[in-house]
């Protein structure tokens, strides 16, 4: 076969020099018929040779390719320029946010810290406490990092209550005491109005809440929401310093402490405070509002006035009018940091039941519906008194005895 | 000296000079049609265009080297394209896709390193069966069936015409391979050694292509007519 081959080839050269096909199959008669058709089909296969392309054809088509090799000069420009433009001009950008951020953020934290609710720059330090909490990973650090919070939004509020600003806050503390409408939570009077939300779960003394509320000029704050905390969140520490001028004792109450040593029926006042007066200091009780409101005597014993079921002290009071069980009381005070109602103000009322004894000024009483002899009554009396010197009238005398 | 004996002898030198075997026989070949004395040897001469130099000026989309290889490759490519496929138009639009395709290439730096002629032949070729094998989806009904010309005067120029179509619809038939090397032999007129270099096979498995290509074609003419 290798040999058709070369024979074709050969017919093939002769054809293209100008030789017939039968002049060419002349020499191989023994191929003549098989190769004859095969060169046929060869010349016929040369007549669709095409003739150059026409000046107008390569014209038209150069333009086209030279304005392809254009657009991809300018593509391959472009591109490059993106390339390296984009990312370095965003990366110079984040450079210089982050440079400016490093440089101003100490400057700004140090501003923020001493901000308070309200203020343009709390939302910086509420988020750089934020952020400190997040960044400590020790569970101790972390915890002492939030108790040093929650203490830091107390004193917050003891700052705004000093400017009498009224903003939105909120804390977390324990309940301490409920009267009525006026609650306790860790030593913040808290005002719950009706339309205060307060969960489906009733809220107990000693419960935790996170409270979200408004300050309002009288140093209380007006709730707007109590939220239970679960067990285990950190709260303030209200034995903690972080009370103003801690250990400084208000005058009030030192008296309050020479009248339950003195007052052996003042263990109400007395018996548990010491303790919980060390953390009292006349600054922050200046700072909680003062309440007045009015009332039926249930019962006095020593310095401790109970009206319309509210136990208070009354061994410091300005007391006006005569005591007496059932009489109508006008109350002036103040709940102190154990959320005992210390009263500052008291006038008595005199109203046709008078079954009731009465108080003197000391805070004694003088039961005269069950004993019309004063002398039993002093008497009475100045033995519970544990040798009350100041035992007036005619009682005074078997105090001595 | 014969040329192509000159070919062969310098072929070391002139690929580590940056030429390519078939440049080299091509340009022999273009060197003895235009009566250029021999005695001034094809190195001399291929001084005007440096391959190496051009591919590495298309590699930068210069313009002026971009007019210089089309100027001189367009027409070559152009008629090998027009051999497959029959039609001018299409042939131009082919033509000049091979041509942006290589700028394509030389811009991604897949363009080629060495023997730009075979590259474009190459991708002309494929570009062709690309077009082929749209056709094949989507046939487009043949000019001549729809507006026969029926005109006297220019009988022999139809019948010509029709002879052409014919054996442009059996070429079309044959194996992308079998249509190459009859484009390089009939169409370009390429000789037998640089069909050879073209395909990147010895000179006998392109007789033997050359020949089944043929036989193909006649065989597909045969049928052609008879239908």
């Amino acid at each position: 076969m290798n040999n058709l081959y070369d024979i074709l080839e050969i017919c093939l050269k002769e054809i293209e020099n100008g030789a017939d096909v039968d002049t060419v199959l002349f020499r191989y008669p023994e191929l003549a018929e098989e190769l004859r058709p095969i060169l046929e089909t060869s010349m016929q296969a040369k007549m669709l040779a095409a003739a150059d392309p026409s000046p107008d054809v390569v014209r038209r088509s150069r333009a086209n390719v030279m304005q392809q090799a254009a657009r991809m000069r300018e593509e391959q420009l472009w591109p490059s320029r993106r390339l390296w433009s984009v990312p370095l001009r965003r990366a110079v950008v984040s450079l210089a946010v982050i440079g400016a951020l490093f440089m101003t953020s100490t400057g700004l934290v140090q501003a923020a810290s001493t901000t308070l609710p309200g203020d343009n720059l709390y939302p910086v330090k509420r988020t750089w406490e934020d952020v400190r909490v997040l960044f400590t990973f020790n569970y101790q650090a972390r915890e002492a990092l939030e108790v040093a919070h929650e203490n830091e939004r107390l004193d917050e509020l003891n700052d705004l209550f000093t400017e009498g600003r009224s903003a939105k806050v909120d804390f977390a503390g324990t309940v301490m005491s409920q009267d009525g409408d006026l609650w306790q939570v860790s030593k913040i009077p808290v005002l719950i109005s009706a339309g205060t939300d307060l969960g489906t779960q009733s809220v107990k003394i000693g419960d935790a809440v996170r409270v979200r509320g408004v300050t309002q000029s009288g140093g209380t704050v007006m709730a707007e929401q109590l939220d239970f905390l679960p067990a285990g969140i950190a709260l303030p520490d209200i034995e903690d310093d972080h009370s103003p001028a801690a250990g400084q004792e208000k005058p009030e109450d030192k008296q309050q402490q020479q009248n339950s040593g003195e007052d052996g029926s003042g263990e109400e006042s007395g018996g548990g405070a010491p303790r919980q007066e060390a953390t009292k200091s006349p600054q922050l009780e200046s700072k909680i509002h003062e309440f007045s409101r009015d009332g039926v005597v249930d019962s006095f014993s020593g310095n401790t006035l109970v009206v319309n079921g509210q136990s208070m002290n009354i061994s410091s009071a300005e007391i006006k009018g005569t005591p007496k069980i059932g009489a109508s009381a006008k109350v002036e005070g103040y709940f102190n940091a154990d959320g005992l109602f210390v009263v500052t103000k008291i006038e008595f009322q005199s109203s046709g039941s008078d079954g009731g004894g009465s108080v003197n000024e000391d805070g004694n009483k003088n039961n005269d519906s069950n004993d019309g002899d004063s002398n039993n009554s002093g008497s009475d009396d100045g033995g519970g008194n544990d040798g009350g010197g100041d035992n007036s009238g005619s009682g005074g005398g078997g105090g001595d005895d | 000296m014969n040329m192509n004996t000159l070919g062969l002898a310098c072929t070391g030198s002139l690929q580590m000079a940056g030429f390519n075997l078939l440049d080299v026989i091509l340009y022999v070949k273009e060197t003895e049609t235009n009566t250029i004395p021999s005695s001034r040897g094809a190195v001399f001469i291929m001084t005007d265009f440096n391959e190496q130099i051009a591919l590495e000026d298309l590699r930068k989309l210069d313009s002026q080297s971009v007019g210089t290889v089309y100027d001189r490759y367009f027409p070559e490519v152009y008629r090998y394209v027009r051999y497959r496929v029959g039609d001018e138009n299409i042939a131009d639009d082919i033509a000049s896709d091979v041509f942006v395709r290589l700028l394509e290439a030389c811009r991604k730096k897949q363009g080629p390193q060495s023997n730009l002629r075979g590259w474009l032949i190459a991708t002309a070729s494929n570009a062709v069966n690309d077009h082929h094998r749209r056709n094949y989806r989507r046939p487009m009904d043949a000019l001549s069936e729809t507006m026969p010309d029926t005109s006297p005067s220019i009988h022999s120029e139809v019948d010509s015409r029709e002879k052409q179509r014919l054996v442009q619809g059996a070429l079309a038939q044959l194996t992308p391979e079998q249509q190459h090397v009859l484009a390089l032999r009939f169409g370009q007129g390429y000789s037998l050694e640089e069909t050879a270099a073209f395909l990147n096979k010895n000179i006998n498995a392109v007789k033997a292509l050359q020949f089944r290509a043929l036989a193909s074609l006649q065989r597909q003419i045969g049928e052609v007519n008879y239908e």
